[in-house]
């Protein structure tokens, strides 16, 4: 009977495990999109040219 | 496309003439493989005969790693690559070109390597055509499917680690068809056994050179 | 002149594809609970293998998951993501994110296997066909979870992890192949068909195939979440990147604003 213990623990450990990772990698992540898509609201947007033209020199 | 393949390789092939590098290095080293095989074997000669078949295609397997990977370096400087994809040359008639350069190297390292096991682990030929046609069908198949990760791992800068990782589990087959193929070529095996295993490494070899020459293009187009 | 550009708007996940996946996965769990009860104290032993069988409820499962369900899917996507007609970088998601959870159900698969075998075999490790090809599945999964690793692309990284897949793909039925005839020029059974006794029925039966369904569900939920997970990564590595070229643009034009002034 020891073996099949170890056996369902280590199986649904290992699944449990991975997927309270998942949980928590989905929260990490769905909090740093929410700070940038914030960031990105307030950033000061001043050029209509696509990235990069803003350079001191001017890229017209 | 065959036009194609035979500039790509006369290339591939000068290059390595002049430079050497699979005589020098690969094959020293395949030989290096071999004598740590033995080390590691131990001193019981019947042993190391019986190992022969498989140690030597091991050490085909990694010769094969080293000589993918100088063929995907020489077109990394210099913007070759990029080249070659301008150059018009047809994308099947180039895996077929640069498969056949590393067939050619492999071909010449296994000439080394099979003197070497014989010499070194005492492993005596019986049947001399299983030994050969097992090592073309082999060489054939590493060649092609070492160019199709060469190819895939060519814009990468952990292409040395990557490669022989990705590489070599595909390889398998053609490490345990040959290695059965040999045993039954040496001294001590059974010819008709050898015959599966050929059909197999045909099978292989058929599967992945039909791939790579459908598929090297969009590789090449992607990295 | 100054115009607003919009920020890209982060992905947001539908309230309905929410509730799937939470509804799913309570479904898991419970699937999952009820398996174990079942396995481990409701139906009884086997006349041959006593309390050993109860593995049989996990192990198929994890299998036919990691080998089957996982692995088909991800080769299915990947070829979906490189035919012309229908690529999409959802297929390239997909993949991954069946790749990334196969291989721990893989590994569960050989965990479990192993040691089943130990008590009934002898030893924690035999070279039989399925095993071995477990085993190497488990290589080339890794090896496509390294190549994703590289920065990339997305569209690049994508294309690339296809290929790899689709040589994978093809590369396993040959290694299945080749094991077999290996092993079976000398000796016999197949590690689970020695194993799974003919004779289960009854609430055993029912059970294992309770046990498949609770592990396909895990299965589901966890690529559901992995896959949002792999959107969420995809945007933020372009996201983040468009809120930083935005502010150095505004730096660029606060200065030629001072300079013209």
């Amino acid at each position: 009977m020891g073996y099949v213990q170890a056996g369902y623990s280590i199986v649904l450990g290992l699944l449990f495990l991975y997927g309270i990772q998942l949980l928590w990698r989905r929260r990490r992540l769905n909090r740093a999109v929410a700070r940038v898509g914030a960031a990105g609201a307030t950033a000061p947007v001043r050029n209509a040219d696509g990235p990069g033209v803003g350079r001191p020199s001017g890229g017209r | 496309m065959w036009r194609d393949s035979l500039l790509v390789a006369g290339k591939d092939l000068r290059i390595e003439a002049r430079s050497r590098v699979g005589l020098s290095q690969v094959a020293p080293f395949g030989v290096v493989a071999l004598v740590l095989f033995a080390f590691a074997l131990g001193p019981d000669r019947a042993m190391m005969a019986k190992g022969a078949p498989g140690l030597f295609w091991v050490a085909v397997l990694f010769c094969t790693v080293l000589a993918v990977q100088r063929s995907v370096s020489v077109e990394s400087v210099d913007g070759a690559r990029d080249g070659l994809r301008l150059s018009g040359l047809d994308p099947a008639g180039q895996f077929l070109g640069k498969a056949a350069a590393v067939a050619v190297q492999l071909v010449v390292l296994e000439v080394v390597l099979g003197v070497g096991v014989v010499l070194l682990y005492g492993a005596r030929i019986e049947v001399p055509w299983l030994i050969i046609v097992s090592c073309v069908l082999g060489t054939v198949g590493l060649a092609a499917t070492g160019t199709l990760y060469g190819a895939l791992s060519a814009g990468l800068r952990m292409r040395e680690t990557l490669l022989p990782f990705l590489f070599l589990p595909i390889a398998a087959p053609v490490l345990l068809a040959g290695t059965r193929v040999w045993q039954a070529g040496l001294a001590g095996g059974t010819e008709s056994f050898g015959s599966p295993w050929l059909r197999l490494l045909v099978v292989f070899d058929a599967i992945y050179v039909a791939l790579g020459i459908v598929v090297f293009g969009p590789i090449q187009e992607s990295v | 002149m100054s115009t607003n550009h919009s920020v890209p708007a982060p992905p947001v996940q539908s309230r309905r594809s929410r509730w799937t996946t939470r509804i799913i996965g309570i479904t898991a769990v419970v699937t999952t609970a009820f398996t174990v009860w079942l396995g481990l104290w409701v139906t009884p032993p086997d006349q041959v293998q006593g309390d050993l069988v109860r593995l049989v409820y996990i192990h198929p499962g994890v299998a036919w998951v990691a080998l089957y369900l996982a692995f088909a899917l991800a080769a299915l996507a990947s070829l979906l993501y490189l035919w012309p007609r229908t690529r999409s970088l959802f297929w390239d998601r997909l993949a991954a994110a069946a790749v990334e959870v196969g291989v721990v159900f893989n590994v569960c698969t050989l965990i479990s296997g192993s040691i089943w075998g130990k008590p009934t075999w002898g030893v924690w490790w035999a070279w039989d066909a399925r095993l071995t090809s477990t085993a190497v599945l488990l290589v080339l999964f890794l090896g496509y979870l390294a190549l994703r690793r590289v920065p990339a692309e997305p569209e690049v990284r994508a294309k690339r992890s296809a290929f790899v897949a689709l040589f994978a793909a093809v590369d396993i039925p040959i290694v299945h192949f080749s094991v077999l005839w290996w092993k079976t020029l000398h000796q016999g059974a197949t590690v689970l068909n020695a194993n799974l006794s003919p004779t289960i029925h009854g609430s055993m039966a029912w059970t294992l195939l309770l046990g498949f369904v609770a592990l396909t569900l895990v299965f589901v939920w966890m690529l559901l979440v992995r896959y949002r997970i792999g959107v969420l990564e995809d945007w933020l590595g372009t996201g983040e990147l468009d809120v930083a070229l935005r502010e150095r643009q505004a730096e660029g034009a606060g200065l030629d604003e001072d300079e013209a002034a």
